[in-house]
């Protein structure tokens, strides 16, 4: 065959190739040029721009707060009188149950996330079926509370008192915080006790339908403090 | 130029523009962006709410730690300001801890004593009355916190749901303080806990209330293996 011949055919390969992913990535981003002209597709536009825009408003927000926590956390260092001293010991311990203060300690970590081959095996199967829900979460976090853990965190997201566990659309949020899988939940307590109980748990159930779940366990596992706001606008003090 | 090397010219220029392709393809995969697309509009909307509320309550908390910081500053010197600053620190936190009896108004859900409600469905509530605000709850009078549970526990009598690891009986209450009317709203919502209730012949009522008092919870948790974390220095 002539080199020239060759070459054309490469480029014809390559460009049917480039149509048939720029075709894809058109439909994974969900914006043909039709619909974005359309006044729906505006609006679908304007309102995943706000809520990114607002996430990254609450990024900054929430940088903002640790930064003040910080900071009022180097005060207490002051050298103070026996009285404040006291005061302090007694905030420190406080924000230590509210999941304010950065924690360590031996724990186990679960991981969960969507099964992908079973989804990519049966196409025209429902996809529902393949992904993980706030449900499973919830049911994983409430075996870990029952054996006994100290403290709990999804993706970075520790777990407070109010901290609710949600789903919009298929959209898993914690603190309001939207996650994406693998959902990674680490929990501190005693190992023995809170791995047979996950073992016997939601996690099972998941493991026996092939999600790709697993479970490890830690010396020194270090949980991130709660980031967001702590405001009780209702609730007052007796 | 040569023809082989024309040839390879038009082959690494093919690859190249692959490559590229590839990597936007992967981007699209990637991008978070491309999970909220894939949400109905009213989806989206309901977490643009969620994301105002929680814009607007973390601008509070950064207004009030900022006025502590700015008293604490100021108070170096003065034992009388400094306690009182953090006196209004703990106070929030008991709140939080569940560590003080709480009022304000709120919601009472109440299970009949026929009820078949289950501790699982308990749980859902629960969770269901913070993603609606819930600042405080109480299960069957006792205090939910941090390291509250919701569970079960098998007796010769048959299963009882237990919170705390206390056995709760029917006829059940519930009592959430927060905006009392989203906390109904939250509950009603179409597909929501009232309708998932109504779907299991569950029949709770519930009562918006002025005012509603939280007791305390009944000991604070005591941990053996979690200790505060001391970065390397």
């Amino acid at each position: 065959m002539k080199t020239k011949t060759v070459a054309v055919i490469i480029i014809t390969i390559a460009c049917f190739m480039i149509g048939l992913l720029f075709t894809l990535h058109q439909s994974l981003t969900g914006s043909t040029g039709d619909s974005r002209n359309s006044a729906l597709s505006e609006r679908m536009d304007n309102l995943v721009s706000t809520i990114t825009d607002l996430e990254q408003e609450i990024a900054a927000y929430e940088g903002l707060i640790e930064q003040y926590r910080n900071e009022l956390a180097t005060l207490d260092l002051v050298h103070q009188t026996a009285a404040i001293q006291a005061y302090q010991e007694e905030l420190k311990t406080a924000q230590l149950r509210a999941g304010l203060t950065q924690v360590t300690g031996q724990g186990i970590e679960i991981t969960l996330d969507d099964n992908y081959v079973g989804m990519r095996e049966n196409p025209g199967g429902d996809p529902n079926h393949y992904i993980i829900h706030y449900d499973d979460i919830l049911s994983v976090v409430t075996d870990l509370k029952s054996a006994g853990a100290e403290a709990i965190a999804i993706n970075d997201q520790r777990m407070v008192g109010t901290t609710e566990l949600r789903c919009v659309g298929n959209v898993i949020l914690v603190n309001t915080t939207r996650l994406a899988p693998p959902f990674v939940i680490q929990a501190i307590g005693n190992v023995s006790i809170l791995w047979d109980t996950v073992a016997y748990g939601r996690f099972s159930y998941l493991q026996q339908n092939n999600f790709p779940v697993a479970m490890t366990s830690g010396e020194d596992l270090v949980l991130p403090a709660y980031k967001g706001e702590m405001q009780f606008i209702h609730a007052q003090l007796n | 130029m040569s023809a082989s090397l024309k040839n390879m010219l038009a082959f690494f220029l093919a690859l190249a523009v692959l490559g590229v392709s590839f990597s936007v393809q992967f981007k699209a995969r990637q991008s978070p962006e491309r999970e909220l697309y894939q949400q109905r509009q009213e989806n989206l909307i309901v977490m643009v709410k969620n994301l105002t509320e929680k814009r607007q309550r973390l601008g509070l908390e950064m207004s009030d730690l900022s006025s502590q910081l700015y008293d604490r500053r100021n108070a170096l010197e003065d034992e009388t300001l400094t306690i009182r600053s953090l006196e209004q620190q703990l106070a929030r936190l008991e709140i939080a801890n569940g560590a003080r009896p709480v009022t304000g108004q709120g919601l009472e859900i109440q299970f009949q004593a026929t009820s078949a409600v289950s501790y699982a469905d308990l749980i859902i509530l629960v969770n269901e009355l913070y993603s609606a605000g819930a600042e405080a709850i109480a299960v069957g009078n006792y205090r939910l916190n941090g390291n509250s549970y919701i569970f079960y526990s098998d007796t010769p009598d048959g299963r009882v749901i237990t919170v705390n690891n206390n056995p709760v009986a029917l006829p059940l209450q519930v009592l959430a303080i927060g905006d009392a009317s989203n906390l109904e709203k939250g509950l009603t919502l179409p597909g929501g806990f009232m309708d998932m209730m109504m779907y299991n012949r569950i029949f709770p009522t519930l009562r918006q209330k002025e005012s509603l008092d939280l007791p305390a919870v009944q000991s604070p948790p005591l941990y053996y293996y979690l200790s505060a974390y001391q970065p390397p220095s």
